[in-house]
């Protein structure tokens, strides 16, 4: 009985997965309510992790509960723990959720809301999911070793040196497109800049607290900390109507790109226990806390989509980033449907904290179902707005006109009505000068969180208040990722350059350790001030090198795991990984090429280069703005050198894989398994 | 109730899991040693060298 109960259960859902994907498929001419995209996922989410996760599990990897994990043969009470897996699978998720599934989804929904969304739910059950748990199994079974590691051993060393150097490139341009995100959120908004330059005292002061005063105490200062940046957003308000101290923090994005990158500088140099860790902790919680809130806020208020399902920028004419919906709506939703980023996370902390082998499936797989969730709910937040004011804050002057007027006719005139005058009052309603050109997603995702968060609780009175706590979320843990991510580029580089010098290498030599921060911090900062130069907004340009990298490391990690696969003997299930690595070649090499070598110079930075110098050649360009053209050829110059560097290294270790499947599969080349042996699990279930 | 109750009672070990209040007290246990300030500090510094030579997520 309860086995038919069972399987009606899951009939049930499968029935209802496809009718809500039909309905907000196929659905046109009036407004869709959120709720049908909620259960199209969860009903989808459901079915792929009871059937292909767990196909994937039991006949594929074949989890074996009587298997040691590394956790329990290595316990060491430090990283190898066995760990409740549910426990698990919320630290793992904390992990792996950053503003990458928050902010994509924001900016691909210029194409409307349908691509983004099946894509970020296919995507997530076929790809994303199935990447986060074979890398996981993978580097279980292998004590925990990393990517790189793995890469190199099952591989070869050009895999290994090709997918370091991948990593290191890839977080380069990914500080420097998430730096421009915190830049143009903050650019001209005196309570935002005051809320954030706010949290660093704090962080400082929790460092201290938890050092000297209050040791270990890490939650009661992380609920301190929350108190005091809550207290921060209505400082900031008073800040924003104080006539004397609004110019202060009133900076443009140049200002605030430069104090970003002395803030990085000084963040990665500076103790790990004085700013950064306080900061992680707190911008832990806040980010679990609000993605809860809106989850809780989605279900209670079910806000309608106005926008609609596709919009007429599916030709490759969008203002926010150019190029066609193939191949750039699977690039510029990366992190939430299938993010490289994830391996290195499968591969680090996780796979040591493993209590028994089953437990990979709701860790690597369900957490990544969440994370894809999360990309839905930032896809709501950005439909629930008036395309035209969506469109009025995301597009860049460049392309919109450099005046308020303008801007609302060019966006009226595509179809999308919106008039200065709403504008405005949307503005004064959450507390700033304008909102329009407020490119890079985190401002229009704000307002839509905002909406969500005001109709909830509190209503217009304080969408204000919540729109600047929707932006000190995305740019507190943004700044997290700058810390950490310089700090980790400088060790990746120290640990280079110490090939060369041993003192270099040594990270606690004070001058390598400044050197290296400095060239780390100024290899980023250079593109993030390309970012704030670039007429066009710098996310047309950054936003896809940083997707099209982001997927190439997926494609690695992928790679990784097909030639484990094979050599387990498991060939002819290698379906299961070749399938999302075959998509991924096809658009992140289609999106590079178009990158590099489209003629339009909107989309191909080779393009763009030749238009400039060609205006340049002719006069058209007046006296005062030839220097800054010029550095506008050479930066389109170097996102293509940058973008052609990414698919060479790739191409590479695919050429290095394929070479090892046909040894393999040939019977020319041994078929060697290098995962830890076999020991049999005494682990008693009081323990987990 | 009782799911009410296991729900937030892995709620607050999350929470500890996050903010490493469990891997200290693993870590006193381990050790066979008690809480002090030196011990927090000397507990906090490896572990926070551990953690931040890996990247963040996007």
């Amino acid at each position: 009985m309860r086995r038919l109960i069972g399987h009606l259960f899951w009939a049930a859902v499968s029935v209802g997965a496809a009718f809500f994907l039909a309905g907000i498929a196929l659905e046109r001419g009036e407004p869709v309510n959120s709720m049908w995209l909620v259960l199209a996922a969860t009903c989808t989410y459901l079915v792929g992790y009871r059937f292909y996760a767990k196909f994937i599990a039991a006949k594929v990897m074949v989890l074996n509960n009587d298997r040691a994990t590394p956790a329990e043969r290595l316990r060491n009470g430090h990283d190898y723990e066995p760990t409740n897996k549910w426990i698990l699978f919320g630290h793992h998720f904390a992990a792996i959720a950053g503003p990458g599934p928050l902010v994509g989804p924001t900016l691909a929904a210029q194409f409307g809301y349908l691509p983004g969304t099946l894509w970020l739910i296919i995507g997530a059950v076929l790809g994303g999911a199935v990447q986060d748990f074979v890398i996981l199994f993978c580097s279980m079974r292998r004590d925990g070793k990393t990517l790189g590691q793995m890469a190199r051993e099952e591989i070869g060393k050009t895999g290994g040196i090709a997918a370091l150097l991948t990593v290191l490139f890839i977080m380069i341009i990914l500080l420097a497109v998430v730096a421009l995100v915190v830049v143009n959120a903050l650019k001209g908004s005196p309570w935002g800049t005051f809320t954030i330059a706010a949290t660093m005292p704090i962080a400082i002061f929790m460092g201290l607290y938890l050092r000297y005063w209050r040791p270990g105490k890490v939650l009661e200062v992380s609920l301190i900390g929350f108190a005091l940046v809550v207290l921060s957003i209505f400082g900031g308000q008073r800040v924003a109507e104080s006539p004397a101290l609004a110019p202060w923090f009133t900076l443009g994005g140049m200002s605030l790109a430069v104090a970003v990158i002395i803030y990085g500088f000084f963040a990665s140099a500076l103790p790990v226990w004085l700013l950064l860790a306080p900061r992680d902790y707190l911008s832990t919680f806040v980010k679990l806390g609000v993605v809860l809130m809106l989850g809780v806020g989605i279900l209670f208020v079910r806000p309608e989509l106005q926008l609609p399902a596709f919009t007429r920028f599916t030709d490759g004419t969008g203002p926010i980033f150019a190029g066609k919906i193939f191949p750039f709506c699977f690039i510029t939703i990366a992190c939430g449907a299938i993010s490289g980023f994830h391996s290195l996370i499968s591969s680090g902390t996780t796979p040591k904290m493993i209590a028994k082998e089953w437990h990979a499936w709701p860790v690597g797989y369900g957490s990544m179902l969440l994370e894809s969730f999360v990309g839905i709910m930032a896809m709501i937040a950005a439909c629930v707005l008036q395309p035209g004011v969506y469109f009025a804050v995301n597009s860049p002057a460049g392309i919109v006109g450099t005046t308020p007027e303008a801007a609302t006719a060019t966006i009226t005139s595509w179809g999308f009505p919106v008039t200065v005058g709403e504008m405005e009052q949307l503005a004064r309603d959450v507390g700033e000068h304008t909102l329009f050109y407020r490119t890079g997603g985190a401002p229009s995702l704000a307002l839509g969180m905002a909406h969500i968060f005001a109709t909830g609780a509190g209503g217009r009175a304080i969408v204000g208040f919540w729109y600047h706590f929707a932006i000190m979320f995305e740019a507190l843990f943004i700044l997290t990722i700058i810390d950490a991510g310089t700090r980790v580029g400088r060790f990746m580089l120290q640990d280079l350059l110490g090939h060369l010098h041993k003192s270099l290498g040594r990270t606690s030599w004070m001058p390598g350790v400044i050197g290296a921060s400095a060239v780390v911090v100024l290899a980023w900062g250079y593109f993030l001030i390309q970012g704030v130069r670039d007429p066009l907004g710098g996310i047309n340009s950054l936003w896809p090198l940083f997707g099209i990298a982001n997927q190439l490391l997926a494609a690695i990690a992928l790679c990784v795991a097909t030639t484990i696969l094979i050599k387990m003997h498991r060939a002819r299930y290698m379906w299961i990984t070749c399938l999302p690595l075959a998509w991924l070649v096809v658009v992140t090499f289609t999106a590079g090429w178009q990158k590099i070598f489209s003629p339009e110079p909107r989309v191909g930075f080779l393009a763009q280069a030749d238009h400039l110098e060609s205006a340049l050649r002719s006069g058209q360009i007046a006296a005062a703005k030839v220097a800054e053209s010029q550095a506008l050829i050479f930066n389109a110059r170097l996102d293509a050198a940058v973008c052609g560097i990414f698919l060479f290294l790739v191409a590479l270790i695919l050429a290095d894989s394929i070479r090892v499947w046909a040894g393999i599969l040939r019977g020319t080349r041994e078929a060697k398994v290098t995962e830890a042996p076999f020991v049999p699990s005494r682990l008693r279930p009081e323990e987990i | 109730m009782s799911l009410l109750k296991r729900a937030s009672f892995l709620l607050w070990e999350l929470l500890q899991e996050l903010s490493d209040e469990s891997a200290y007290r693993r870590h006193l246990a381990y050790h066979g040693r008690r809480h002090s300030p030196e011990e927090w500090r000397r507990f906090s510094d490896q572990r926070l060298q551990a953690k931040y030579v890996r990247p963040k997520c996007c």
